[in-house]
């Protein structure tokens, strides 16, 4: 499913230079739904942006379903984060000039395949709970509604990997615990991998595993005496 | 709908001062050039109208010797049996000194430019018989008519005045008679009779010892394209003789050249405004862009490639194109149709001649759009530039 090799990213140069990720090998199966936890500036955000192709790593290989993602040219990891990846992030992003059911559909008009498009994303706001907001303006919509409809929005195009970066993180405590039930629930019902970014690791629960990043190094768990160095 | 075209739109909707102030920089871009087309044109085709009605008709004919001694009805009937001539008329012209008594004064006006005309057939070939204000055209060998300006000279002539007018013959000896005014021309524009004194052709004629002779014949033209075609012909059919003929840009080239610089200079300011209003396009859409980063970051996010966004900018020029190109040709459409409805004029200055030059109004509403479209291509190219996560973290 996934699997990085000897990740490196180094920022800057010479004097400047920073090591966001070092040497970061760990692999993830299908279906699991994994936590990336660690204080701030750690690189956890970092390790999610390479996961999600959105940044070029310095060093090392990430394999997703087989492919080599460092290989690939621009359009085709356009291509692939809209077929392979879906996005939570953390203030939702929606595109505000576009009602609800339009922003869930976005990413299979971007793909091209339109056939089954509308009912799969009616099917998805109405499994959020959101079937009665979907022709609301994105920005009219309340903070944890957005969130309900970007969790939408990263399912439509049957991902093989979600990657939230702190999707609570902008939540009250009631709205962050619906979207962590959802998360975990969409988990189980699609068997479908999540990678998720957080500092809030308590309302998740239990996940299938915990992943620490800690100056830029990898560890699996979250307990200082049990962790083990991913490499 | 494209889902590219449907984000353009509400992008640029959603944002309505900016396509306001768009579609406002094609829309007066436009309406500079039809103004400036409606107004300078326009008084250079009243003008051309006016010497071709009054003065040079759409062929001027006249003789390398000075006089056309050549019958004048044989030509005017030569010339009648073409389909595409409407009428043709001889004239002479010639200055004269006018005085005249009138409350116990004398009044003298000298290097006054006198015409003798055919006045039935005149009225046939030339509207200078529609610019006589008061009383009528010349009818008799002893009526006169005078322009405005000369009867005002002449201390306010009246129809019914009598004048004097001396004219020099061909031997240099004066001729001097007796007219009764008739009327008094006056006409708006620089190209009437105002100046000038109108008498019948055959009493100059007599006044200045040429009998039979014509200073020049005027065409007018059903179809004052063909004029080029007659023209030709006229000269192939006499070929012995010195005949110029001239159509009315030739014979009037030397009072139509300076507006027609006067025109391009114009036209070439408009064409400025048009590409000012380009960079003001260029302006709001770096604004667009700038203001949609984190929207093109999120995008890219889920999938969309560079010439997605590049497509989705160009849209919004092309909107803001054809919004700008309808509008526009719109406003200066209606400001022509005001100005013809108006019979528009300045300074009470000749009526303009509004005419709807179609191939002018779509290039004018052609050159906008592509010009929309051009100034958005650099703000939609800096658009896929943006890497998705820096433009993400946009606020």
């Amino acid at each position: 499913m996934l699997e990085i090799n000897n990740l490196s990213k180094i920022y800057g140069e010479g004097e400047n230079k920073v090591k966001a990720l070092d040497n970061v090998s760990l692999s993830i199966e299908q279906g699991e739904v994994v936590l990336i936890v660690g204080s701030s500036g750690s690189g956890k955000s970092t390790l999610l942006n390479m996961i999600g192709l959105l940044d070029q790593p310095t060093n090392g290989k990430i394999f997703i379903d087989g492919t080599n993602t460092t290989t690939l040219d621009d359009n085709e990891i356009s291509s692939f984060r809209n077929k392979k990846l879906g996005f939570i992030f953390q203030f939702s992003n929606l595109l505000t000039d576009l009602s609800v059911l339009e922003n869930v559909l976005l990413p299979r008009e971007i793909e091209g395949t339109n056939n089954t498009a509308e009912k799969d994303a009616r099917d998805l706001l109405k499994t959020v709970g959101l079937e009665d907001q979907m022709y609301k303006r994105a920005n009219k919509i309340s903070g944890g509604q957005a969130q309900r409809v970007a969790i939408a929005r990263g399912l439509i195009n049957k991902p093989s990997i979600v990657l939230a970066d702190e999707p609570t993180g902008n939540l009250d405590s009631v709205s962050s615990e619906t979207i962590v039930q959802l998360m975990k629930s969409m988990a189980k019902k699609l068997n479908q991998t999540f990678i998720i970014v957080t500092h809030e690791k308590e309302i998740f629960g239990d996940v299938d595993r915990v992943i620490t990043i800690k100056d830029g190094k990898a560890f699996e768990g979250d307990q200082p005496s049990k962790m083990e160095v991913l490499a | 709908m494209d889902y590219r075209l449907r984000l353009a739109k509400r992008m640029l909707f959603n944002k309505k001062s900016s396509l306001i102030g768009a579609v406002l920089a094609v829309t007066i871009g436009i309406l500079v050039i039809h103004v400036n087309f409606v107004i300078f044109q326009g008084l250079f085709d009243a003008i051309v109208r006016d010497i071709s009605d009054y003065r040079n008709g759409d062929i001027l004919v006249t003789d390398d010797s000075d006089y056309i001694d050549k019958s004048d009805l044989s030509l005017v009937n030569w010339f009648e049996r073409i389909p595409y001539v409407e009428a043709a008329t001889p004239r002479l012209s010639s200055t004269a000194e006018i005085n005249m008594t009138k409350n116990g004064m004398r009044f003298e006006e000298t290097r006054i430019p006198i015409v003798g005309v055919d006045p039935f057939r005149d009225i046939r070939a030339s509207t200078v018989h529609e610019t006589v204000s008061e009383g009528n055209y010349v009818f008799s060998r002893n009526s006169i008519v005078l322009g405005s300006n000369v009867a005002k000279d002449l201390g306010g002539a009246q129809v019914g005045d009598s004048v004097k007018v001396k004219v020099v013959d061909r031997w240099g000896e004066d001729q001097i008679r007796r007219f009764t005014v008739s009327g008094i021309a006056k006409s708006p524009g620089g190209q009437g009779f105002d100046y000038t004194v109108v008498i019948h052709i055959d009493t100059l004629r007599d006044m200045m010892s040429r009998p039979g002779d014509t200073s020049s014949l005027m065409v007018k033209l059903n179809d004052p394209s063909k004029a080029f075609e007659v023209k030709e012909f006229f000269l192939r059919s006499f070929p012995n003789d010195d005949f110029l003929a001239e159509t009315i840009e030739e014979s009037a080239e030397q009072q139509l050249a300076g507006f027609r610089s006067g025109i391009a200079m114009i036209n070439m300011i408009g064409y400025f405004g048009m590409g000012s209003s380009a960079f003001a396009i260029l302006t709001i859409q770096i604004m667009l862009v700038n203001g949609k980063t984190k929207e093109i970051g999120i995008m890219r996010a889920i999938g969309a490639k560079r010439k997605d966004i590049l497509l989705i900018f160009i849209f919004q020029g092309i909107i803001i194109g054809a919004i700008g190109a309808g509008v526009g040709t719109a406003a200066g459409l209606s400001y022509t149709v005001y100005a013809d409805v108006t019979k528009m004029s300045f300074n009470n200055s000749l009526p303009l001649e509004v005419t709807y030059n179609w191939e002018k109004i779509i290039q004018t509403a052609l050159t906008s759009f592509a010009l929309a479209i051009i100034a958005s291509l650099y703000p939609s190219y800096r658009a896929t530039k943006k890497l998705p996560v820096e433009a993400m973290r946009t606020v």
